[in-house]
């Protein structure tokens, strides 16, 4: 439904730019064949036909409806595909001993798998050899009379893949994506389309569990304990707060006999602390095992399994990789009942779909049928399950976290903060789950009491769908019945704890549902009973889902779309600014859009009418609906006169109604424990809510006391010793997370200090420390992430060692740390060697390479050269590129589809689509800071006039170029984007962005990245990035044509600080951590684990090429993210280079504000500029030559630029 | 009076002021007072180490070329000679701090006493009202970020979607990026946060005038408010205006953070480059402390003359 508007307005928006220039349309189209794209293989853009077709998909409920007429077949059965007849990018296991090899490594039970399994498994890889996202098609047949609804289950194998490459036949093919943090994610298409918008991703979980867990061997108990000691297993929780055995603790002991001996075994679950007390996240690791997948819709809008109509003939379904390699072993066709159609009072159909699971009536009547006498309260005590301990986790980031909001969360400490909850914001997106394993003492009924509290959602509710297997349940996760789906958390400021239920419709004597005066039905809670068997092992699983507000929510979604389509619409008339006094006549040329104002406006009343029945309350969330449908009335209303006065208005709703539907759908709470007791306890068997007053009291008190006593510079230390003397001094101003995953990467099995046997203290400081610190002399030896203008300015001033092994102030034996190959052999010593051995001699010696020379530390396939250009210096390079951000180009496939619009590719182009983006009232979003700079580049010239035939490196940055005819014509032509074409200079890019309005934005692509993805997740899966658009411009000596794109690089470095050249070992130790933390696995280790610990918005901006193929970026992101990297620039730091931007904007703020000619303008700024770096040479003229090359270039004096002459 | 006499021969009695040095008598009186001296002690120190020594190190530096990382080279009068001579963005800087300081000083100061006149007249209830809403600009810290939103550049701003509205401009003006508008509007908010603590010791200075003094006035023939206001009021609170004026100056001449946060650092064209901006765009963004140094004892002699002149001015009050 939702795209059968869309696309009318396509249509009205096609025939409206129709009318309102047949010309500018048909001299674009002439301009927009195309011969082929300049890019070549490596563009990454979508095209047009990509981008259309995104427009012709239909949602999950369109689709169903269309097929309203189709009846299931008489001959249908379930049909097993034969998964290893497959065509496309995949390769059996069997056939390659690498991938093989590979996968066996992947932590889980692959290696228990019989022969004949992984004979059956399929491999598919993220990216295919050529480098575009790997696609794999199965044929199959529906047979004559079979045609009907059917579901897809598909078995896979959440791999973990770490090799690079695998040998296909002859072949060797790069895999080229190891595995990273996120959830596998596919395209499925049938017969080659996409049969509606829900399966264009479809998302595989992938298994989690934390670290912390040991299971002891079994022994047997001793006998004094014997004759309290009976079968089963008891839960037990303890904290430590002082010791070596400090920590937070659960213990499951189990116990069970075994050949007539009591037998028992113990598993014990540790959450480590630091110095302070504080909780230390456990890391989280990636289990592979098999699952048996049904094809869902991942965003929560639709419970059970999708349904897909397959009409008789021959079929084929085909998988697109969107995100990370998997292993497939079976894809099974399943018969489904036909969908629930009905007809409401109007006569139109509509789907009122059930998921397949029975109710629970049902299920109450199957237990008491299948298991009688047992069928009733169990007998016996509950068990606490406390909720930071979950056993498997569906992603990385659903943690464990402390909260101390309240005197009695279990456990808690006034002292430090304890992990004693899990959620609330890393538990909260559709399809999280965690998951508790436990058994229980008798069997019977049992219900589940929850302590959590939900503050978010103000007013309303959230859900949670509670999955279990283990014993009747089966081996698979299930819903046990339908309601199920929607457990009920209410919400409230202060800690809750109840029994879990769903709500359902009263209903009075004669079966007809209770309504309240308003017409709303009225709704009362059932606390649900599960039974379970002693003896079973159950695993229960509490996933984020929409439940009883779905439907809310997507109508809410649904009218999001419809008001930001009338929004365009009114745009295209008005503009943006429109005229309060003016006559727009809306009535008479586009009634439709007010009356669809007005229905929307309706719409929204009756949404938020049934959410305040839902939920009992008004609070401030629903409001907001009932708000903006005010507006919506005031605006249609009046043939539309009141328009023009509200626009601006209506775009802020449009982005408050976005955050209305991503606040929504944020299913967030902190929960503390889930209790399993006896179903006839009653609501003092559980947990209190909370704490009383004078516990309260004295909890906030002694809090506040120890407050004073924190050593805050400890924070996350696990030893005193770490801080000691000998150990790398790093310093990091970063977050408290991002200093916490340095610290566990660095102490980590395999980390810094196990693989060098070098102890790192860590040290989390403020931004402008470093400073005072070196002028002091307390500074530390190694500091991550300074800018590279800084790194310049200070390796001027002696501050910063040179790592290039060339640097002047160092001694040879210094310098040699940087010349030659460290090997450490078996007793731990380190040698040195000028060359690289090769790997038999290292394994001959019984080496093991521990710091390579500079060269190979830098080299290109690892650094951009631009990157390591801004950390140079007079040929000394002063510390290797962390990270490394750079503008890319964002755009709208949905907007770019409906007017016809290419992506463009170079400059000339976008100007191209400017008219006809214009005429709609959209236009595009370049910073023109960021343009003046890289479109020098981008035509061939740099921002520094070198001096002579040859480089030479003395001279370089002793003038600017921007007085060359190139960069006087690239200065115009950015300054003509702004006065001739009226971009605009400044805009807000997300909210632009998201409106539509500005349907082409350039800018640093981790930022906006990162912005789009929280603040627009409503437009997510519309927008792409790819590399900048380019210039062609002549080669002077071949005359060739040259397309050029590149983007400059913003990098910020790991240095090595004066001081730390002192001591030779410190220094070799302190170039080791360097190319340690610079390196591929622990940069993407690093990117992966942020990404984890803080969501996706968190992405890492890595200047390690190679670490930008294990990061959790999809296939195609990837691809545009190496591109742009194979195309980089720099501007180069010399002394004196912070005047060179200043004076830019200063002659683009004349041409723009004042209308000065733009080559004038510049022009004006030249003398100034090079003054300035005239003055800084001289200033550091003993550091740019030193005696003995003055000497040489015959000089008495080291030169100033004047004797160089202009 | 036989006492005295026999003092005056003792030759053991205590010396008189006119029998000693200037240091004996200081010396004396110190000692005498020493519990004051005493109490005086920990501020006296902390003065000293924060702002004396400060003050004079910064004037030795001026004299050499530290560059905050490296020890500093004597370089004598090297910086000074620049700074008069070479460098035009000082002078710039110093005709931007003079018309801000000339514009923002006295009118922040005679706004403040006005007003706070003029709310002094209020009964007490209406009059802490008042004074809450005259005095909040300056004391909610980063507040006059209301103004970037006020004068956005973007055309969705308030001002220019306002202009644009009524038909006054057709694209959007970047207020705080033209060298026409920055100076202007940087003096506004200025005027507008500087209702301070001057104000506040205004307010408090006018009620601290005895009120028999207007009765006594009024009996001598003073004739009507101004003349009260000038003759009786404004000669009581002397100590106050003084402490008034002396924040203004300072306020005036150190005026950059708020530059800073609207227009961007450095403004455009240096437009509203003041020698605060100046200061911090050597010895920040270009590590020449040496120089920075130099251009702050300048800042300094300019504030300490404007301070005497001022002290001047203000005993001239009721005259």
């Amino acid at each position: 439904m939702k795209r059968t508007i869309f696309l009318r307005v396509v249509a009205m928006m096609l025939s409206v730019v129709l009318a309102f220039g047949a010309l500018g349309v048909t001299s674009l189209a002439s301009e927009s064949v195309k011969t082929g794209s300049l890019k070549g293989e490596s563009g990454t853009a979508a095209t047009l036909e990509e981008m259309q077709s995104l427009l012709t998909t239909s949602s999950y409920e369109a689709y169903l409806l269309s097929h309203k007429d189709s009846i299931n077949g008489d001959s249908r059965k379930e049909i097993s595909l034969s998964v290893t007849d497959f065509n496309g990018d995949a390769i059996k296991v069997s056939d390659s001993k690498e991938v093989a090899a590979s996968i066996a490594k992947s932590p889980g039970n692959w290696s228990e798998l019989s022969e004949e399994d992984k004979a059956m498994s399929v491999f598919l890889p993220a990216v295919s050899s050529d480098g575009k996202a790997a696609s794999v098609t199965w044929n199959f047949d529906i047979e004559v009379g079979a045609s009907g609804f059917y579901t897809i289950e598909i078995e896979y194998f959440d791999c973990i893949i770490d090799a690079e490459s695998y040998v296909d036949g002859e072949n060797t093919v790069p895999i080229l994506t190891k595995s990273s943090v996120s959830a596998i994610e596919r395209k499925l298409s049938l017969r080659g389309v996409i049969p509606f918008d829900e399966v264009s991703s479809i998302s595989f979980d992938k298994h989690w569990i934390y670290d912390y867990k040991t299971v002891s061997e079994p022994y047997e108990v001793p006998a004094e304990k014997r004759p309290f000691t009976s079968v089963g297993s008891v839960t037990e929780y303890e904290h430590i707060a002082d010791g070596d055995n400090k920590g937070y603790y659960k213990y499951v002991t189990k116990t069970y006999p075994e050949n007539g001996k009591l037998m028992q075994t113990v598993t014990t679950y540790k959450i480590t602390q630091d110095i302070n007390g504080n909780s230390m996240a456990p890391s989280a690791k990636a289990i592979s095992t098999w699952t048996k997948h049904m094809v869902t819709d991942s965003s929560g809008y639709s419970d059970g399994a999708l349904k897909f109509y397959l009409a008789e003939g021959s079929q084929w379904i085909t998988l697109e990789a969107i995100k990370e390699p998997m292993i497939v072993k079976s894809i099974k066709i399943v018969p489904a009942d036909a969908p629930n159609y009905k007809t409401d009072a109007h006569g139109n159909t509509y789907i009122d779909e059930q998921s397949s699971a029975r109710s629970y009536a049902d299920y109450l009547n199957y237990i008491r049928t299948e298991f009688n006498d047992d069928a009733k309260a169990a007998n016996g005590v509950g068990t606490v399950i406390e909720a930071e301990f979950p056993d498997y986790i569906s992603d990385s980031s659903v943690a464990a976290t402390n909260d101390n909001t309240s005197a009695i969360n279990s456990p808690v400490s006034s002292k430090a903060q304890l992990y004693n909850v899990i959620g609330e914001n890393s538990y909260s997106a559709m399809g999280q789950w965690a998951a508790y394993t436990f058994t229980v003492d008798e069997t019977g009924f049992y219900k589940l009491g929850a302590r959590f509290r939900q503050d978010t959602l103000q007013g309303m509710f959230i859900c949670r769908t509670l999955k279990l297997s283990g014993g009747i349940y089966g081996e698979t996760a299930e819903v046990p019945f339908d309601e199920a789906y929607r457990i009920r958390f209410g919400y409230s400021n202060e800690w809750q704890s109840e029994y879990m239920g769903y709500y359902y419709d009263e209903l009075d004597d004669n079966g007809n549902v209770v309504t309240d005066e308003d017409g709303n039905p009225v709704q009362s809670k059932k606390e649900i009973e599960l039974f379970f068997e002693e003896g079973d092992e159950y695993t229960l699983y509490l996933e984020c889902s929409l439940g009883d507000l779905k439907e809310k929510i997507k109508t809410v979604e649904e009218s999001l779309n419809i008001i930001n389509n009338c929004y365009l619409r009114i745009l295209q008339r008005t503009g943006a600014e429109p005229d309060k006094n003016q006559d727009y006549s809306f009535m008479k040329y586009m009634p439709e859009v007010l009356v669809s104002l007005l229905e929307q406006a309706k719409t929204l009343t009756t949404v938020a009418d049934e959410l305040e029945a839902l939920c009992g309350t008004n609070g401030s969330h629903i409001a907001t609906l009932d708000t903006i449908a005010r507006i919506l009335t005031t605006m249609g209303a009046d043939g539309g006169e009141k328009i023009a006065e509200n626009m601006s208005n209506l775009k802020s709703y449009l982005g408050t109604l976005g955050t209305w539907i991503n606040d929504s759908k944020t299913s967030s709470m902190m929960l503390d424990s889930v209790t399993i007791v006896p179903s006839d306890s009653d609501e003092d068997d559980i947990p209190y809510a909370n704490a009383n007053f004078f516990e309260s009291i004295w909890f906030e008190i002694s809090s506040f006391i120890y407050s004073f006593f924190t050593d805050y510079d400890k924070m996350g230390l696990t030893e005193e010793a770490q801080a000691e003397e000998g150990a790398v001094q790093v310093w990091l101003a970063m977050g408290r997370d991002q200093s916490q995953i340095w610290r566990s990467m660095i102490d980590a099995k395999g980390g810094f200090t196990d693989t060098y046997g070098k102890g790192v203290s860590l040290k989390l400081v403020t931004g402008g420390t470093l400073l005072p610190s070196i002028l002091s002399g307390k500074g530390p030896d190694v500091y991550l992430g300074l800018g590279s203008s800084e790194v310049i300015n200070y390796a001027i001033r002696n501050a910063i060692v040179g790592v290039s092994g060339n640097a002047g102030n160092l001694t040879e034996e210094q310098n040699a740390v940087f010349n030659n190959y460290w090997y450490r052999d078996a007793n731990g010593n380190e040698i040195k060697s000028e060359t690289k051995l090769s790997n038999e001699e290292m394994t001959s010696r019984g080496l093991r390479l521990v710091s390579s020379a500079f060269e190979e530390a830098s080299r290109s396939e690892i650094f951009a050269d631009a990157a390591m250009k801004t950390l140079t210096l007079s040929d000394t390079t002063y510390g290797l590129p962390m990270t490394m951000s750079f503008a890319m180009m964002f755009y709208r496939m949905d907007v770019l589809g409906e007017l016809g619009l290419e992506v463009p590719e170079t400059w000339d182009e976008l100007l191209g689509s400017l008219p006809m983006l214009q005429s709609n009232n959209m236009t595009i979003g370049v910073s023109y800071v960021s343009a003046l700079d890289f479109m020098i580049y981008q035509m061939g010239e740099s921002m520094w006039r070198y001096e002579g035939d040859e480089y030479d490196s003395r001279w370089a940055g002793s003038a600017i170029n921007l007085d060359s005819n190139v960069s006087l014509e690239a200065f115009d032509f950015v300054c003509s984007l702004y006065t001739e074409h009226s971009l605009p200079v400044s805009f807000d890019t997300a909210n632009r962005f998201r409106t539509g309005e500005m349907p082409i934005t350039i800018g640093d692509y981790i930022s906006i990245y990162n912005s789009l993805v929280v603040f627009a997740s409503e437009i997510g899966g519309v927008w792409e990035f790819s590399s900048l658009p380019g210039s062609i411009y002549e080669d002077e000596e071949t005359g060739k044509e040259i397309y050029n794109y590149d983007s400059l690089a913003g990098v910020s470095a790991t240095v090595l600080l004066n001081g730390c050249q002192d001591d030779i070992d410190t220094l070799l130790a302190a170039w080791q951590f360097m190319q340690w933390q610079t390196s591929r696995e622990v940069q993407a280790s690093y990117g992966n684990s942020i990404v984890a610990l803080i969501g996706p918005a968190a992405k890492y901006e890595t200047a390690n090429k190679l670490a930008i193929n294990d990061l959790s970026w999809t296939a195609k992101e990837k691809a545009a993210i190496s591109d742009q990297m194979a195309h980089m620039d720099a501007i180069v730091n010399y002394p004196g280079s912070y005047i060179i931007a200043r004076y830019m904007k200063f002659a683009f703020l004349d041409v723009y504000n004042d209308g000065l000619p733009a080559n004038e303008a510049m022009m004006s700024y030249i003398d100034a500029i090079n003054s300035e770096l005239t003055r800084k040479r001289d200033e550091f003229s003993e550091y740019l030559y030193s005696q003995t090359t003055w000497e040489e270039m015959g000089l008495n004096a080291p030169p100033k630029l004047e004797s160089k002459g202009e | 009076m036989s006492e005295e006499i026999v003092k005056k021969t003792d030759k053991n009695r205590p010396l008189q002021r006119d029998e000693m040095s200037k240091l004996q008598w200081t010396w004396k009186e110190m000692k005498r007072n020493k519990t004051a001296y005493f109490m005086l002690f920990p501020f006296l120190i902390l003065f000293i180490v924060f702002t004396v020594l400060p003050v004079l190190l910064s004037m030795f530096l001026s004299l050499t070329d530290f560059n905050m990382l490296e020890m500093p080279n004597w370089k004598g009068v090297d910086n000074y000679t620049r700074l008069f001579l070479d460098d035009d963005i000082f002078m710039l800087a110093v005709q931007n701090t003079l018309i801000f300081a000339c514009v923002t000083g006295p009118v922040s100061y005679i706004l403040s006493l006005l007003v706070a006149w003029f709310v002094n007249e209020l009964p007490p209830k209406i009059r802490a009202v008042v004074t809450l809403v005259f005095y909040a600009p300056s004391i909610s810290g980063q507040v006059y970020l209301i103004w970037k939103t006020l004068f956005s550049s973007d055309s969705y701003g308030w001002a220019n979607a306002t202009l644009m509205d009524l038909g006054i401009i057709t694209s959007p003006i970047l207020w705080f990026e033209d060298a026409a508008y920055v100076m202007p509007l940087c003096i506004i908010v200025a005027l507008w946060t500087s209702l301070g603590t001057a104000f506040l010791s205004f307010i408090a200075g006018f009620q601290t005038v005895d009120r028999s003094m207007y009765e006594a006035a009024a009996v001598d023939g003073i004739k009507n408010r101004w003349q009260e206001l000038w003759y009786i009021t404004l000669p009581t609170m002397r100590p106050q205006m003084m402490f008034g004026a002396v924040l203004a100056i300072t306020n005036s001449f150190g005026f950059g953070a708020v530059v800073d946060a609207l227009c961007g650092f450095p403004s455009v064209d240096y437009a509203a480059h003041t020698i605060m901006h100046h200061l911090s765009d050597y010895g920040g963004s270009r590590y020449e402390v040496g120089y920075a140094s130099a251009i702050a004892v300048v800042l300094f002699i300019m504030m300490f003359a404007s301070n005497i002149l001022v002290k001047k001015a203000l005993s001239k009050v009721g005259e």
